[in-house]
């Protein structure tokens, strides 16, 4: 097994990297489903909340048929990648980040929109200030995407290989030191995973906090 | 300056149900409108077309000739509307009140200028750093309301500003309101359901019922003629009877004389305040009824009257009040009751622009 600094800083790039597409493509996403009044918006939510749901390994399984050197993208020889873990960790946090920011804004007072836009806010202006109403839940969204993303195990081992040196993760790095019978070593890298895990997420709920007392009575 | 409105042949359709029809509406610049109506009139359906918050399924709804839709933001940011439940956001009162002026470009130092002269002109200056989540409900709506009117709009829409507040403090509310719109140009559009406050600052009241304006006219005149019995109603009477005019003008109610006189011949209405109806004892001139209910209200006793005509009666509070199931004598006030001739309230379901009431068709 890579030493645990080097697999660490591998799950951490992955990972966070993975978060932050999520969040870009999952928090517009969720906005657009729950203030829109489109044709299809109900159909796009079930789907959305359908994919919290998916397991890792359908979502691994479904990415690895896509990067394969003879499926739709396999030009980009992303199979066995880092990057490839990205789309794959991308694909497996974004539902989860849409879901929460559309449940976010939905339980915000229904005529707050309406009272920003009668006060004058631009579209763009009126939705930035409804995020920051929901920051608390969106913070929340960030978490449970990161985590889900960083303690995820099927994916990273059907996309990324668990190649030492190369796309080793932290979890990856487990599962093969619990295959090997060398417990000592995967109660390590557990450890340091949840240390990871914790400092993250003690940064975010930090924030959340220090905001959810601005909406307190 | 205040904007001018015009709205020609609107219609709302919503879940497949038409739930607003105006087919002419026209307000000038500085002119305050109140719409009064029950829940569920089409009042806030209005003012959402207003706010270019929704379009009409049809029609012209023009905001100083422009047609107000979400990507006017320069129309948008003449026109402030005040929705009926604050909407504060989750900062402090002071930034509630400079945000919408950020918005619009404001500088800093006279956003701080403004907000402060609005709280201040509604008597929550005391407030501003505190969190908006810890206001009470009224403070919470004179912060709306110092919001709205610190973007010094050329139409400022309310929707039921003081319908979370007691009687008490909707008087005083009501009050701040009119001190700080003052002199102002604003053209105002107010709705309500309750009369008192439609009242309060309208210089013209439309009576909204079931999406349609029954009457666009003066609070005198929509109090004095309401069109049709919906109005009558929508303004406050308590008490609105079928009743039938005579060949000599006397005024007949279920068959007995009501001492009231019109003109015309045929089917009407009559419409009664309850402070209008005396009661007498019986073997007195006047409609047989009993006692159905009594109950304190503010300086009055409310009775409930059953029997040929079900009517609601007001006796002073300083008086001995009926007995319920005591057989008494109705006598109707003519000075506070009013007769409209059947042939206005069958057909009264437009307005026009300046009219007092609604025509015939």
């Amino acid at each position: 097994m890579d030493p645990v600094g080097e697999v660490l800083a591998r799950s951490a790039v992955v990972s966070i990297s993975a978060t932050l597409i999520a969040l870009a493509i999952g928090i517009p996403l969720g906005t657009a489903l729950a203030l829109a009044r489109l044709p299809g918006r109900r159909p796009a939510a079930a789907v959305v909340n359908t994919g919290m749901a998916v397991p890792t390994v359908v979502v691994g399984l479904l990415v690895a048929l896509l990067l394969w050197r003879s499926g739709p993208l396999g030009g980009l020889n992303l199979m066995y990648t880092l990057r490839g873990m990205v789309i794959a960790q991308v694909l497996i946090a974004t539902p989860l980040i849409a879901g929460i920011t559309m449940a976010a804004l939905q339980a915000l007072p229904p005529d707050l929109h309406d009272q920003l836009i009668g006060l004058g806010a631009s579209r763009r202006q009126a939705v930035v200030r409804l995020w920051l109403e929901a920051r608390v839940p969106l913070l929340a969204a960030a978490m449970a995407g990161f985590g889900h993303a960083v303690s995820e195990v099927g994916a990273a081992t059907i996309v990324g290989g668990n190649i030492h040196g190369q796309t080793q993760v932290m979890t990856t790095a487990i599962v093969e030191g619990v295959g090997r019978g060398d417990f000592s070593a995967a109660a390590a890298y557990a450890a340091v995973l949840l240390g990871l895990a914790f400092v993250i997420n003690a940064l975010l709920t930090s924030v959340q906090q220090r905001s959810s007392s601005w909406a307190r009575p | 300056m205040g904007a001018a409105l015009t709205l020609r042949e609107v219609r709302q359709r919503r879940g497949g149900r038409e739930v607003l029809r105006i087919d002419a509406l026209d307000l000038g610049a500085g002119e305050r409108l109140a719409v009064l109506g029950p829940n569920g009139a089409g009042k806030t359906t209005l003012l959402r077309l207003l706010a270019a918050i929704d379009m009409p399924t049809a029609g012209t709804v023009l905001v100083d000739g422009v047609r107000p839709t979400p990507g006017a933001v320069a129309l948008r940011r003449r026109i402030a509307y005040a929705t009926q439940r604050p909407g504060l956001l989750s900062t402090t009162v002071r930034r509630n009140v400079e945000l919408p002026l950020g918005w619009r470009g404001v500088p800093r130092p006279q956003r701080r200028a403004a907000a402060a002269a609005a709280l201040e002109r509604f008597g929550v200056a005391h407030l501003a750093d505190r969190r908006a989540a810890a206001l009470s409900a009224g403070e919470a709506q004179r912060v709306n309301l110092a919001r709205a009117l610190a973007l010094a709009p050329s139409l400022l829409l309310l929707d039921e500003p003081a319908a979370a507040l007691d009687a008490e403090a909707r008087q005083a509310f009501l009050s701040d309101v009119e001190r700080a719109l003052g002199e102002s140009t604003t053209t105002v559009v107010h709705v309500s359901h309750r009369p008192e406050e439609a009242f309060w600052l309208a210089d013209r009241v439309a009576a909204l019922a079931d999406g349609v304006i029954r009457q666009l006219a003066t609070p005198e005149t929509l109090l004095r003629e309401p069109a049709d019995p919906t109005v009558a109603r929508v303004v406050g009477y308590e008490n609105v009877l079928e009743a039938e005019i005579g060949p000599a003008g006397a005024v007949a109610v279920g068959g007995w004389t009501t001492g009231l006189r019109a003109t015309g011949h045929g089917p009407a209405i009559v419409a009664v305040w309850a402070g209008g109806v005396h009661l007498r004892p019986t073997g007195s001139d006047g409609i047989p009824a009993w006692v159905e209910r009594v109950t304190p209200g503010p300086g009055r006793w409310e009775v409930a009257l059953a029997g040929t005509l079900p009517l609601r009666a007001h006796v002073p509070l300083s008086a001995s009040p009926p007995r319920a199931g005591e057989p008494v004598v109705v006598v109707l006030d003519p000075a506070l009751a009013t007769v409209v001739a059947s042939p206005r309230h069958a057909s009264c379901v437009r307005a026009a622009p300046a009219s007092s009431a609604c025509s015939p068709s």
